[in-house]
């Protein structure tokens, strides 16, 4: 299989990478660049868990083949949310209104809601809801995820909301 | 001068953050697939490729004439192949000549240097079966029971019996007979199962993984392996959930691991994609129960009959205890003075069925609380007020004889849920089949009302004496703490954090002072496992008396050491003694730890000496304490898609001593969810291939952040006075009535009842258009 190679700008900072071809997103996330905060469980797109923001769109990185993302893309994963503002205000208000139970789905729950938050950054039960549609959890039943999400919201500045 | 000490902060009963949050929102925490470990080889188990048969041959292809690889079939057991499990017949793998009893048995394990390897080696295996024709549905196994049952063939019986059942149908006035049905359940933790073996130079292995209970290994597999409990640690990585699904199992999956472990002298790991996981570990037992009730004009239930009997699929493995906890929950909840429950385990060709959250007891319960509704329509009385006159209450004495003590809030649970959903006005608003004036969909409400025993069954908790300890120690800053040395395992459900608080309070200390390091059985006493929602009430009591024993060790050493022999006082981190200045705990602990080396309050649980329990007549105390619940759900079908959505549950919930209202809500939350789940979309079978027909989750459902209703949560607080500081199980209550709860309430919209979970729109479909046979 040939190799591909690519430079991408990944939490921030540009890194060059090479992969055989058909390698997957996270594949390369995690065992090439030791990017461990994004999770695999379904393996087909379906749970979120591995869930990244590849040019500002939320993306499932279990069924992304990495070769498809040109030089220059920008990838923020769980690992470059937590220096965002807002990446920080999700994260403590997953914590603050105990959102978290084992803690897998977490990640891409963060990513997920830091790309919402990004777009909407007052967005109604519903958007949220959507927003996180396509993330799995099986421990919280969303209740207190979407709480969270609500409370982040509120504690973004009006001027600075990315 | 003493300053005057205000009150210590108390943590008991506040929402205090999770101790193990910050590494889960920043995707640090590492779970066994994000450690890196060297040199380990990859383990891939060869399966049956037929549910039924005697095993010939296990013929290795080309793929094994390379280096770096090693095949285990069960010549290579060291010890007798059999898993301890609850009735010592399971091999570990089957055996050439031996009958294959399921599809995906185990037969061999490959293990390889890189899992690419392992996995084309472990396809290059041909499996040689003499098959044999299978039974593999619960449908199946009650058709046989229905017209001889003589023929079932049961891998365990219990009954339980109260009273007369003969005179309580002769005493009734009116008799409402129904069948129930309950499908599998998959468990669905998002992290997939998974450890690692690793052998070790004195021929003991060490299994680190996702493992709910860590001593089940170490005493279920001594035969098979031929090693003593000692020589089998066992360790819990940080679990991504587990809900009964990472109890039973894990203990096949060391033993599969070990074989080629011991015989390569190689790490090795298994772990399983999503697709493997669904379709070859255990699910919830799909369950059939019939009742048959007689009661007398007035309501008053003269008579209980009920057969119970579960799928246990080709092994018992845990089946028993999971029947016996079905047939305990069965007419737990209501007053009658003569009943008969006979439950069965029924053997099938299919995947041995093992824990999921509720233990059988959502089963029972979906079956009597659907029950309780018939029942009150045959009379003419609305559902809330029927079981407000016959309900269990205090004094009342259940099926077993075990009279219900005051802690038991059942009638409180009741009322408060009628009151904070207004059930009695919005179920006569229902639609009963009838869209009114403007209506797009049908609306209903139903209501479920049930208890959890919490603990081990009957005397099973006087017996086991969990054990644990609390020690005096030196933290990572390197100032003195406190470890927490119990086997109870973190797997979401917040233990860390509850048992963190419940030390801190007991010895007065900061919560950043306490420690709870993951269970390994190489240093922690055994507690029992994390299981039968008894973790908070029994080993919380363990961890909450065994840090007043070290309390009282460090009063005593603060008292000679600083205090010339005056009792001392450990108070908000701070020994006090009258008239001295106080001494902090940093100070004294330091002196302790350099002083004496180490020292530590240990701790094992009793049960009340007056506990009564027979295991063969199924007579006494059955469990130690009750929770209680009643759910609320409102709904509202589409006439014309018959889609149901749940708008808006509400749950009250007795649980004791809640100790942290943020953790145990969330409990409730995610428990009442997967509830939801198993009620309306869950749907998984055995396929006439012996495989489960839904396999991935593309297929296999799961509720969204789009399918949760509206919580209204709320407890109410009846606690445990025995076992300080008074909770009761929390765990599997939520999971319990979800299910009828919503069957009612389509009663409630659409004038028809059904019997079968999940409740499909095809399964409404069906119910509103009879003569249609079913599928739209």
């Amino acid at each position: 299989m040939s190799t591909i190679r690519r430079t991408w700008k990944i939490n921030g900072k540009t890194v060059a990478v090479r992969f055989p071809a058909g390698r997957r997103l996270l594949d390369v996330l995690r065992e090439d660049l030791g990017l461990i905060g994004s999770k695999e469980s379904c393996g087909e797109g379906e749970c979120g868990a591995c869930t990244v923001i590849v040019n500002d769109e939320p993306v499932v990185s279990c069924i992304l083949p990495a070769g498809q993302l040109a030089d220059g893309t920008e990838i923020l994963t769980v690992e470059g949310i937590e220096k965002k503002r807002v990446g920080r205000l999700i994260q403590q208000a997953f914590i603050e209104v105990g959102a978290v139970q084992c803690g897998f789905c977490i990640p891409g729950m963060v990513v997920s809601s830091y790309a919402l938050l990004c777009k909407n950054p007052k967005p109604s039960t519903k958007a949220i809801r959507e927003g996180l549609a396509g993330n799995l959890c099986r421990c919280t039943g969303y209740t207190k995820i979407i709480a969270a999400v609500k409370l982040a919201a509120s504690r973004i500045p009006a001027a600075k909301r990315t | 001068m003493t300053k005057r000490t205000s009150k210590p902060v108390r943590l008991i009963g506040k929402g205090m953050p999770r101790v193990d949050a910050d590494g889960k929102v920043r995707g640090t925490t590492r779970y066994l697939n994000d450690i890196d470990y060297k040199g380990i080889w990859h383990g891939v188990v060869v399966r049956s490729p037929v549910p039924r048969g005697i095993l010939r041959a296990i013929v290795p292809g080309p793929a094994f004439a390379g280096d770096n690889l090693v095949l285990a079939t069960a010549k290579d057991i060291p010890g007798e192949n059999v898993v301890h499990m609850h009735d010592r017949t399971m091999p570990l793998l089957a055996e050439i000549g031996g009958e294959i009893r399921y599809r995906g048995e185990p037969v061999a394990v490959v293990a390889a240097a890189t899992p690419e390897q392992a996995a084309a080696a472990a396809r290059d295996v041909r499996i040689e079966v003499d098959e044999l024709p299978p039974l593999l549905t619960l449908d199946e196994a009650v058709a046989i029971f229905k017209s001889a049952p003589g023929k079932l063939d049961t891998m365990k019986e219990q009954t339980i019996v109260k009273g007369d059942l003969a005179q309580g149908f002769t005493a009734a006035d009116d008799v409402v007979e129904a069948e129930y049905w309950a499908g599998h359940q998959e468990q669905l933790y998002l992290e997939n199962q998974g450890l690692v073996v690793f052998p070790q130079k004195d021929g003991s292995i060490l299994s680190e993984g996702s493992i709910q209970c860590p001593y089940f290994p170490v005493h279920e597999l001594n035969d098979p392996l031929k090693l003593p409990p000692e020589k089998i640690r066992v360790r819990q990585t940080p679990i991504g959930g587990a809900f009964g699904g990472k109890e039973d199992y894990p203990t096949m999956l060391t033993g599969y691991a070990a074989l080629p472990a011991l015989k390569s002298g190689k790490p090795v790991k298994i772990t399983y994609e999503r697709n493997e996981d669904i379709l070859f570990t255990p699910k919830r037992h799909p369950v059939w129960v019939r009742f048959k009730t007689g009661f007398k004009k007035d309501g008053t239930l003269t008579a209980i009959e009920c057969d119970y009997i579960l799928d246990g699929g080709a092994y018992l493995t845990i089946s028993d205890v999971v029947m016996y906890r079905g047939i305990l929950h069965c007419a737990l909840a209501y007053r009658c003075d003569n009943v008969v429950i006979r439950g069965k385990v029924a053997r099938t060709n299919s995947f041995p069925c093992g824990a999921f959250r509720g233990f059988g007891a959502p089963q029972a319960i979906w079956g009597i609380e659907s029950h309780m509704d018939a029942i009150a329509a045959r009379l003419g009385k609305t559902p809330h007020e029927y079981r407000l006159q016959v309900h269990a209450r205090p004094g009342d004495v259940t099926p077993t004889g075990q009279t219900l003590s005051d802690e038991n809030g059942s009638t409180a649970c009741l009322k408060l849920a009628l009151k904070r959903s207004d059930f009695a006005r919005k179920l006569r608003q229902a639609s009963r089949g009838k869209l009114r004036k403007g209506q797009k969909k049908f609306v209903g409400v139903g209501l479920s009302f049930f208890a959890h025993g919490s603990a081990f069954t009957g005397d099973g908790e006087a017996k086991f004496k969990a054990k644990g300890r609390v020690e005096l120690a030196r933290l990572e800053d390197g100032k003195p703490g406190i470890n927490i040395r119990v086997s109870s395992t973190e797997m979401g459900q917040g233990v860390h954090t509850i048992f963190t608080q419940i030390a801190a309070d007991a010895l007065s200390l900061d919560a950043a002072r306490i420690r709870f390091p993951m269970a390994d059985t190489g240093l922690v006493p055994n507690s029992g496992p994390t299981v039968a929602s008894r973790t908070t009430m029994v080993v919380g009591n363990v961890v909450y008396r065994a840090a007043l024993d070290l309390k009282n060790q460090i009063e005593s050493f603060a008292a000679l050491r600083f205090f010339k022999g005056a009792p001392a006082e450990l108070r908000g981190s701070r020994l006090l003694s009258k008239g001295a200045r106080p001494v902090s705990f940093e100070t004294a602990a330091k002196a302790m730890l350099a002083e004496i080396g180490s020292a530590s309050g240990f701790f094992e649980f009793l049960l009340p000496a007056d506990i009564r329990w027979d295991q063969a007549t199924f007579k006494g105390d059955s469990y130690p304490g009750y929770s209680w619940s009643a759910n609320v759900a409102e709904i509202e079908i589409d006439p014309l898609t018959c889609e149901l959505e749940v708008k808006r549950v509400t749950a009250i919930v007795d649980i004791g001593r809640v100790i942290n209202p943020v953790t145990a809500t969330g409990q409730v939350e995610g428990g009442l969810t997967q509830a939801l789940g198993y009620a309306v979309m869950e749907k998984i079978g055995t396929g006439k291939n012996g495989l489960y027909d839904a396999a991935r989750l593309q297929t296999y459902i799961i509720p969204t952040a789009l399918d949760v209703p509206e919580y209204d949560v709320k407890f109410v607080e009846y606690p445990y006075s025995f076992a300080p500081p008074g909770a009761k199980g929390l765990g599997e209550l939520p999971m319990d009535g979800l299910a009828p709860a919503i069957a009612n309430a389509i009663e409630a919209a659409i004038g028809r009842r059904l019997r079968q979970i999940p409740l499909t729109p095809e399964a409404i479909f069906a119910a509103l258009h009879p003569a249609q046979g079913g599928t739209p």
